[in-house]
Formats: structure tokens, C-alpha cells, sequence
């Protein structure tokens, strides 16, 4: 069993940047194991500007384990096929803001997945917006 | 304008069934359809252990819509470096690993830093922003 991702990002901002692609296999904290746990897809509908928790750590059915090797993907896909670039959902990880996803944006980061560190949505207006996402984790 | 496209594949078998994701965005400068990020930074760096350093020093305007992409290119599994945002642990990076978030440099102790474990740890990073403040010599 395998969990891969690839980014590919192009620009020409700089003058001879040739972009980067890479890819890398989601394994388990320090060996080569295929990393064996997923809260699965799901999808958020927000339409307030308060924050709400995205991903409770210490509500998941099964319990990740703390400090290794887990990580979330985000996207905001906007609302019935309508992308607002203009609109953004600050992330948030126990309550410091990691950044804001705009109309299209996604992200990719790790988690500690401890029980403070829950990951938190906050819309920056009432506008429907509605997030996609998926964690994978070791299980404690 | 400036383009920048970020695109991201996320395959699984986890699930009964193969999950396969594909989202491609192009980076826009705040709130704007109508301009991209304009600004970058992109750079490769042996970290050694010991210390926590800062990656990104809150250099960015605030607020804005930087991203920023970060890969640890140790080829030993078991290295890893600790990735902080105002003192906030984020996660950890073992080798081969990369992220993509949007940072918010939202003040001067919004820096984003990283301490490396297991042995000097090989950093490639790209951030893509719309201002920075200069420091004056």
C-alpha cells in the first residue's frame, strides 16, 4: 500500500527558474514503511466568519500517534463551482495562523496530530465556501 | 502579469477503492484575480543540528498571500527537520519530504523556522510572495 503526492510548480517571476517537480511517498517517522492511516476524504461547508476545528485531534476515531510523521491536505473549492479568489479560509494550528487558502488554493503540510494541536478554519467572510481535505497518520 | 502555478497529484490505496486527487492553483497576489505574486526567493542549504533557525524571518508583508514550498532532500529516512511558525510546532519533515502552505507572516514573530535532527539535514525552498521589507545596510 502507497500514499504519494507530486508537486509540480512553474513561474516565471525569476529569469532561469526551472520550476520544481517532486514526489514523495507518505511513510512512517524515520523508516521506509508505507504510512498506514487516513481520516479519508471529506468535505466542510463553511458559511459563518468564525473559526471552527477542521480536524479535532482528540476526537478522531482512531487515535494518531504524536509527533511522528502525519500529514493533511487542504483545498478551498469555493462553493457550487464558483471560485472566489478574492475570498480566503485562514488554516490555523492551535490557534496560530499557518496561512489563508483563497478560492482554488490547496496545501499540503505536516502535523504533530497532538491533542492541542487541533487544525482550525476560519473564513474571512460569511460567504459559502467549502474546504476539502485528508489526513493521514500513524495509529498510536 | 507574473504567473505561478502550483499543482499538486495525491494518490492512495488506503481506501477500498484508489483515491486519486489532482488541484492545480496559480498563485495570486491577496484577495486579486487580476495579479499574480510577483516576488520570489528560492535557495538550498546544508542544516546542522543543534540549533533552531529561522527559514523565513518574517521579511514578507503581512497578510499577504506568500507560499511557500519546503523539501528535505536528506536521503536518510531517519533525519528529519522541525518545522515551527511563531513558535508553533507544525509538523516534522523526514527525509524526502516536502510541504506547501501559505504562510502568514502576520508579524514580526510570525517566522517560519526549522531545526534539523538525525544529522545535517539538505533543505531546498521557494517562497513566492508580493513584498518584502528590505533591510537596510
Amino acid at each position: 500500500m502507497a500514499t504519494t503526492a507530486t508537486i509540480s510548480i512553474s513561474s516565471d517571476i525569476a529569469p532561469g527558474f526551472g520550476g520544481i517537480s517532486e514526489s514523495m511517498t507518505l511513510t512512517q517517522a524515520g523508516n521506509l514503511i508505507d504510512i498506514d492511516s487516513t481520516t479519508g476524504f471529506s468535505i466542510r461547508k463553511l458559511s459563518a466568519d468564525s473559526v471552527v476545528d477542521l480536524v479535532t485531534m482528540a476526537s478522531e476515531l482512531v487515535e494518531p500517534k504524536d509527533s511522528v510523521a502525519a500529514k493533511i491536505f487542504i483545498r478551498n473549492i469555493g462553493y457550487k463551482g464558483v471560485i472566489d479568489k478574492a475570498v480566503g479560509v485562514t488554516i490555523g494550528v492551535n490557534a496560530e495562523p499557518i496561512g489563508k487558502l483563497y478560492g482554488g488554493d490547496w496545501m499540503m503540510m505536516p502535523l504533530t496530530c497532538i491533542d492541542a494541536d487541533d487544525i482550525t478554519a476560519t473564513p474571512a467572510t460569511d460567504d459559502t465556501v467549502v474546504l476539502e481535505y485528508v489526513m493521514f497518520y500513524e495509529e498510536a | 502579469m507574473a504567473t505561478t502555478t502550483a499543482a499538486v497529484t495525491l494518490t492512495s490505496d488506503l481506501l477500498s477503492d484508489n483515491m486519486s486527487v489532482s488541484a492545480s492553483t496559480t498563485c495570486m497576489k491577496a484577495g486579486t484575480t487580476a495579479d499574480g505574486l510577483d516576488q520570489m526567493e528560492y535557495g538550498y542549504l546544508d542544516l546542522v543540528t543543534g540549533d533552531e533557525y529561522d527559514l523565513i524571518a518574517a521579511t514578507p508583508t503581512a497578510t499577504k498571500a506568500s507560499k511557500l514550498y519546503l523539501k528535505n532532500h536528506s536521503t536518510d529516512e531517519t533525519y528529519f527537520i522541525a518545522v515551527t511558525q511563531n513558535a508553533q510546532a507544525i509538523g516534522k519533515l523526514y527525509g524526502g519530504d516536502w510541504m506547501f502552505i501559505p504562510a502568514d507572516f502576520h508579524d514580526a514573530a510570525g517566522d517560519i523556522a526549522i531545526t534539523a535532527n538525525g544529522g545535517t539535514n539538505k533543505i531546498c525552498y521557494a517562497l513566492f510572495h508580493e513584498g518584502t521589507a528590505l533591510v537596510t545596510t
